[in-house]
């Protein structure tokens, strides 16, 4: 087989037994890759019921047929895992150059079982594997790790590791690759520390052996030209990264202000793609094989927020920024190199805090609880709360729960804004119907990237939809979401690969997408094949979530999105009509009325019926 | 009638020196519609751009009023 090297790393932590296992290449044709083979590992092992924090949990590093090819932007993994802040999948796309080092080490997967006597690291140079002591950078954050970890294994090694956040077991950690780059979402470095393990550091130079070499070349320049004449014009993603995004989505009264007490936000200028461009950016920064380079290296070079780093994303300044009420910029950038040092999501941090301000404004909990006043817009106290977090002292130790606990805690449960117990990103559902849908229903709580129909709703790609409708938006979610599961599956980036999924009409099918796989795998997929295989993914997760009871019963949206009207801009006195939009999705995707998949779906998925 | 045109990210360039913040004062006659707003400037107008009218999906013959805001961004995958 090509493409996939069709091998699995599997490491017990508790045994420290290392061994190595073969993937039947028909689950590798009908689960894809990446996410896709994750899902039916997992499936097929683990109880879904068991605690995410317990030595019981799978931590599966999973890296696509396009991984480590020359497909642009096939530079991404996932890690799967059961995660402690949902209790629903944990799903988290990364990029970056670790990735690819993983693949090159002549494994698509590695997977994490059981739980070290003391903390370790794994390193991973080919057929080399070791179980080391991490006693020397336990309690280092992500950078000084990686600098530590590289210069005693190998300059040419890549590394993942977590910071102090996971190592607390916060709920919003994260797992950092190359220092920057992020498995940010649902806690996956809350389960790394969970197990003691600090770091996986990989190298090697198994690149996997393709199909049709040529013809891959050739596909890869062809697309790669198409991306760069975008580059030419001056494409917003390559000038400005995600950092353009806030004047979109604060145009359409859809940016999360203040824990989207508001919609648009009165100092967006300040925080805007401009402000950071022309105030602290020093160059763009590629993932690896990346044509569109849409990473910034930035700098505050003086005063209180000095520092180096990259970002800040949209979604940072949707949270740490707009969310809490913050305008200060340097502020803001300083508590994204916080975040990634620490090791941190952004978005949950930024809107646990953000919750946290409005209870203290509305004196839901007093400056005692808090140990200093927290009000909306206070930059240094967003920063505090951060160090609080990670470190998981004082008020930190609540705010480390996430938004959902802490406002249950408080007998306030209608100010957390999360599905799934998971908070939302930066795109306020009651102006992007869809996006409600969408969060209400996915696999991993609320997120975006889940299947972003917010690239139709909102950036009109790859055509403009309003967001204000229903109408047609449970079968555009579904296909969206389906899509999604193939790119994560596949091992490439979603803000190329969403090109790689539509034809001239601007019809979604992943035609070059799913030719591309083929080229790599020789697996023969047609472009509904390779759909269907996405949608297998997908109810397969959601068969995993209803035995991790977290079913149909969590397909609902929190109190704000339904009872209170946006106060201000275009979407104005709008709720999200979830009910309007729940009952078609359920049929579109195959599921009964109550939200199960049906057993006619399994059987046509070949999906086990239990 | 004065209307307002805004370019969001890299459109900006194709404003005349001198907007704040990517906004412009338009004067435009009645009757004039949004397509007549941004097609004085030098954006494409196909479903390369995403244009929007006080924030809403209109279509681009729709007719403006006084005091409206026409905005433009390029459509493009992000956030
Ligand atoms: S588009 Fe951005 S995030 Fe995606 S691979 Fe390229 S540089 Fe990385």
């Amino acid at each position: 087989m090509y493409g996939w090297h069709l091998k699995i790393l599997r490491v017990n932590l508790t045994t420290r037994k290392v061994t190595t296992e073969d993937v039947d290449p028909k689950i590798a044709r009908d689960y894809l890759g990446g996410r896709g083979w994750a899902i039916h590992y997992m499936y097929k092992e683990m109880d879904p019921a068991v605690d995410p924090l317990s030595p019981e949990n799978m931590l599966i590093f999973a890296t696509g047929p396009l991984t480590a090819t020359p497909a642009p932007t096939g530079n991404r993994y996932m890690v799967v895992t059961k995660s402690p802040l949902t209790g629903a999948l944990a799903h988290s796309n990364s990029g970056g150059e670790f990735p690819t080092w993983m693949k090159r080490t002549g494994f698509d997967l590695f997977i994490f079982e059981g739980k070290a006597s003391e903390p370790v690291y794994v390193l991973v140079n080919e057929d080399q594997i070791e179980v080391r002591s991490a006693a020397h950078v336990w309690g280092k954050d992500t950078h000084e790790t990686t600098d530590i970890l590289k210069g005693e294994t190998s300059a040419e090694a890549r590394v993942a590791c977590i910071g102090p956040a996971g190592e607390n077991l916060a709920l919003m950690a994260a797992i950092m690759n190359d220092k920057h780059r992020a498995a940010a979402r649902s806690g996956v470095g809350a389960v790394m520390g969970s197990k003691n393990l600090k770091a996986v550091v990989a190298m090697g130079n198994k690149n996997p052996p393709l199909h049709d070499p040529e013809a891959m070349r050739s596909i890869s320049v062809e697309t790669s030209k198409n991306v760069g004449a975008d580059v030419k014009k001056g494409s917003n993603m390559r000038i400005y990264g995600t950092s353009y995004v806030p004047q979109v989505t604060n145009t359409l009264g859809i940016l999360p202000t203040r824990n989207f007490l508001q919609g648009t936000f009165e100092h967006v200028h300040n925080v805007d793609g401009d402000a950071l461009k022309n105030q602290y950016l020093i160059r763009h920064t590629p993932c690896y094989r990346c044509p569109l380079s849409c990473g910034r290296l930035t700098e505050v070079p003086d005063g209180p927020y000095k520092g180096k780093g990259e970002g800040p994303e949209y979604e940072t300044i949707s949270s740490l920024g707009t969310g809490c009420g913050v305008s200060n910029l340097a502020a803001l950038v300083k508590a994204n190199y916080l975040c990634n040092e620490y090791g941190m999501d952004t978005i949950t941090t930024g809107m646990t805090i953000a919750v946290a301000m409005e209870m203290y404004e509305k004196g839901y909990i007093s400056e005692d609880v808090v140990g200093m006043p927290l009000k909306f817009g206070d930059h240094d106290a967003m920063i505090e709360m951060i160090k609080l977090m990670a470190y998981n002292k004082g008020f930190g130790k609540d705010l480390a729960q996430g938004s959902y606990r802490l406002a249950e805690k408080y007998g306030h449960p209608e100010l957390a804004v999360t599905t799934r117990k998971q908070e939302f990103p930066g795109y306020d559902p009651r102006g992007s119907q869809g996006m409600g849908l969408l969060y209400a229903t996915s696999n991993k709580g609320a997120s975006h990237m889940e299947g972003d129909v917010a690239y139709e709703e909102v950036f009109g790609v790859p055509v403009k939809e309003n967001p204000l409708t229903t109408e047609g938006k449970p079968e555009l979610v579904k296909h969206f979401e389906d899509s999604f599961a193939l790119m994560d599956s596949s091992g490439v980036c979603v803000f190329v690969g969403i090109r790689y999924m539509f034809n001239k009409d601007r019809m979604i099918l992943p035609k070059i997408l799913s030719e591309m796989m083929n080229l790599a795998t020789g697996a023969g997929y047609t472009s509904e094949e390779a759909m269907q295989a996405a949608d297998r993914v997908y109810t397969l997760e959601r068969m995993f979530l209803i035995k991790a009871g977290s079913g149909p019963e969590w397909d609902v949206l929190p109190y704000r999105m339904l009872n209170e009207p946006l106060p201000d801009g275009p979407a104005k006195g709008r709720v999200v009509e979830l009910d309007k939009m729940l009952p078609e999705f359920y049929e579109k995707r195959g599921w009964d009325e109550k939200g199960y998949p049906t057993q006619k779906k399994l059987m046509e998925l070949g999906l086990p019926l239990n | 009638m004065m209307i307002r045109v805004k370019m969001i990210a890299n459109y900006r360039d194709a404003l005349p020196a001198g907007h704040k913040h990517g906004v412009i004062e338009l004067d435009v006659p009645d009757g004039a519609t949004v397509f007549d707003a941004v097609s004085r400037f030098d954006i494409p107008l196909n479903d390369e751009s995403v244009i929007v009218l006080n924030g809403l999906t209109v279509d681009l013959n729709t007719p403006l009023q006084e005091g409206d805001t026409v905005t433009a961004f390029s459509a493009i995958a992000g956030g």
